[in-house]
């Protein structure tokens, strides 16, 4: 089949959000398995893509119009583009099925629009090769995510909402500065074409852009002195909502601020904004293991934890090598499946017995066994004991930054863990071994969902091999600016 | 007193920073690397003699699409968010006599103006999205003059999600005539117009999307007003 067909991944959810509004007279269960449906069969073209980016070898180029870059837009779908536009249709396929139970508040046919919006936003993000067309999916994805932190309408998720829509707008301004002044230094917005005139551009003009860019993204991927409005946002988004900020909405915010600065490489100034990016980073996972440390709310605390982590990648992307690159990448699947995996179960917990704070898990192991089980696993995983997932993407990342001489880095890095584990077995403690209580049904779509992200947190943890391979394959494709430019037929303009 | 002149401070560096990134942008020099391209091609290429419209619909259509959906997001956002059971209009005071009479005489003409801003898309300054919020400073107008004014919403919320329905199939009946998402076959295949450019039927697909793209921003835009003005009432 031809390659352009890949473009479906964008236009599947954009018309059926479109249609929502034509079927939401036919009631609350139709809207809902309409948006099952929905995500399935995105599931279905992303695993298509998926097969035929790592049969072949060769990225997908999808070219808007028929334009060929950098005068049209073109989306580039590599081994990255190809693994994560997977990640984000099967995490929203799976929310799809968990909304059915867990969004009860009006008005459905609303959320099933921003929902399919959301990821399509994620989505476009991953795979554009555009700068500006970079920016307006980000917006996509930042608008739906304001609308549905404020979805649940109570005082808490207005205010959460609030935090995020003017940190969100500062940022995305001093993004749009930024393209504004790498434009005006190059005259392309084309990411391939940037990469081949980054050397030339003047070392200031470099520098300010490339800084703004970053800090613009900095606000969606929550690195340290931005993140303020993430840990409201979680607490106070509907539960399946919070899974997909968590499990993708920051990697995409991530893998673009990662993809850039590669693109970057040839400036002058490059090396000094990776500098400021380490230590943003560092601070990320140093702050929010030890915010985590003092909470008793379970969902805000997972919050904090999935900050942390995110700080983790973000410390392997700053590093500037090849094999940071790649443990950044191998921690973001594994941290995509384990906090959809925790998000989930929590979000269970919540909508069964009405509550995320610690009391409500006091006897989860007696009353439900099953969801206490796959909570266990997802923060065993977490805290990144040998045998699960996390364990080699983390040990990876310690191994490349000292590698690349951050040893105060990954000194604070690991001390952090140490916090980690203290607030996860803490949580484990809770479930199993305090409080009494009777079974309580469990839902056996949610349950078949837990088993099987429980599955691939062993799988991987016990034959990382192929998810490795997958993971180097995905990280040379941000690293290697040089084969992404082959890649991408660019016409010579006013060359 | 502190923070003011700390705030202060802090933006003078910021300032200066940017400034001097600024000052290493070369302004008035041939930079011009893609837009040269769109200025030599864009008769020949698109059918279009704007060439603002051109790039925004025809070359960089993609970002386009990705605009309106922004406005669909931001109009699905107020809706849900101020979503109430019942709600009505609570407005106390009926505008003056001549407010009413005024309104009547040119809400006619605004709606015209505004449909006349998006079909000449191609042709003049404007296009989809100022033709579609002049419509809805009409719809605003009607919502200022009359205390009981309602648009009506099953039709619109039914057009919105038919118009930008449309819009991606046009994109997907690209995809299928000339391999390309977004692909403009009217201009690249049929050559309609092509004896005609500069005047009302040519430009490709460009008339079409904008006429889209017109009623989307239009209706929306008035969703948005008529969210915004009603309160909750109790049953």
């Amino acid at each position: 089949m031809n390659g352009q067909y890949a473009s479906l991944l964008i236009a599947l959810p954009l018309i059926s959000a479109f249609f929502v509004p034509l079927i939401k007279g036919l009631g609350k269960k139709a809207v809902k398995y309409y948006l099952v449906a929905i995500t399935a069969l995105q599931t279905g073209i992303a695993a298509w893509v998926f097969q035929q980016v790592y049969t072949s070898g060769e990225p997908i180029i999808v070219m808007a119009g028929g334009w060929k870059p950098p005068v049209g837009i073109n989306l580039y779908i590599g081994h990255f583009a190809a693994l994560f536009v997977l990640i984000v249709a099967a995490v929203s396929f799976m929310m799809a099925v968990f909304s059915i139970r867990a969004v009860e508040v009006e008005p459905i046919d609303k959320y099933a629009m921003l929902f399919l919006l959301l990821m399509l936003g994620a989505t476009g993000m991953i795979a554009t090769g555009d700068l500006f067309n970079l920016f307006v999916f980000m917006e996509i994805t930042s608008i739906t995510a304001y609308a549905l932190t404020a979805y649940n309408k109570t005082g808490e998720a207005a205010e959460a909402s609030m935090k995020y829509i003017i940190l969100g707008g500062i940022g995305s301004s001093f993004f749009l500065i930024g393209v504004a002044l790498i434009y005006g230094a190059t005259g392309t917005l084309n990411m391939a074409h940037l990469a081949q005139l980054a050397g030339a551009i003047d070392p200031t003009v470099a520098q300010v852009g490339l800084a703004l860019i970053v800090f613009g993204l900095a606000v969606e991927a929550e690195l340290f002195p931005l993140n303020a409005w993430a840990p409201d946002a979680y607490q106070a988004a509907p539960h399946p909502i919070t899974a997909m900020f968590s499990a993708f909405v920051v990697k995409a915010g991530l893998y673009a601020m990662a993809r850039l600065l590669y693109i970057m490489q040839a400036a002058e100034s490059w090396s000094s904004v990776l500098k400021m990016l380490v230590i943003m980073a560092t601070l990320t996972v140093f702050v929010a293991e030890f915010a985590a440390l003092r909470q008793r709310n379970v969902k805000r605390m997972i919050a904090y934890s999935s900050i942390a982590q995110i700080g983790l990648i973000a410390l392997a992307f700053a590093l500037g090598t090849q094999a940071g690159v790649d443990a950044g990448v191998f921690h973001m699947v594994n941290h995509a499946i384990v906090k959809a995996l925790l998000f989930l179960a929590i979000g269970h917990v919540a909508v069964t017995l009405g509550g995320t704070s610690l009391e409500h898990f006091e006897g989860l192991g007696k009353r439900m066994p099953l969801t206490a089980f796959a909570i266990t696993v997802g923060a065993v995983a977490a805290v990144g004991i040998p045998l699960f997932n996390v364990f080699w993407s983390k040990l990876r990342i310690l191994l490349a930054t000292l590698g690349a001489g951050y040893t105060w880095a990954a000194a604070l890095v690991l001390i952090a863990s140490v916090v980690e584990a203290v607030y996860y077995f803490r949580l484990i403690h809770t479930m199993w071994f305090a409080g009494e209580g009777g079974r309580i049904g469990e839902g056996v779509a949610v349950s078949v969902i837990l088993l099987v992200l429980v599955a691939l947190v062993i799988v991987i943890g016990v034959y990382p091999d192929y998810a490795w391979s997958i993971a180097q394959k995905a990280g040379s494709d941000i690293f290697n600016v040089a084969q992404y430019v082959k890649n991408v037929p660019l016409m010579g303009v006013g060359a | 007193m502190l923070k003011r002149a700390l705030a202060i401070i802090s933006l003078l560096i910021i300032g200066y920073w940017l400034a001097q990134g600024l000052a290493g942008v070369p302004f008035g020099e041939d930079k011009m690397l893609v837009g040269q391209y769109y200025l030599d091609h864009v008769k020949e290429q698109t059918g279009a003699v704007n060439a603002v419209t051109a790039i925004v619909v025809n070359y960089r259509g993609f970002d386009t699409l990705g605009e309106v959906t922004v406005l669909f997001i931001a109009s699905t956002g107020v809706g849900a968010l101020l979503w109430r059971k019942k709600r009505e209009r609570t407005a106390k005071t009926e505008g003056s006599i001549v407010l009413t009479t005024g309104t009547r005489l040119l809400v006619p003409f605004v709606m015209l103006f505004g449909v006349y801003i998006f079909i000449h898309g191609h042709l003049t300054p404007g296009g989809g999205f100022p033709g579609g919020a002049t419509i809805a400073t009409a719809f605003l107008l009607l919502y200022m003059a009359f205390i009981t004014y309602e648009i009506p919403h099953k039709a619109f919320e039914k057009t919105e999600g038919i118009v930008g329905m449309a819009y991606v199939l046009v994109g997907l009946i690209g995809l299928a005539i000339g391999g390309y998402f977004l692909y403009d076959w009217i201009w690249q295949d049929w050559k309609f117009g092509a004896d005609n450019i500069g005047r009302l039927f040519s430009g490709g697909f460009i008339p079409i999307i904008y006429t889209i793209i017109g009623l989307k921003v239009g209706t929306e835009l008035s969703g948005i007003i008529d969210n915004m003005l009603k309160e909750e009432v109790s049953e």
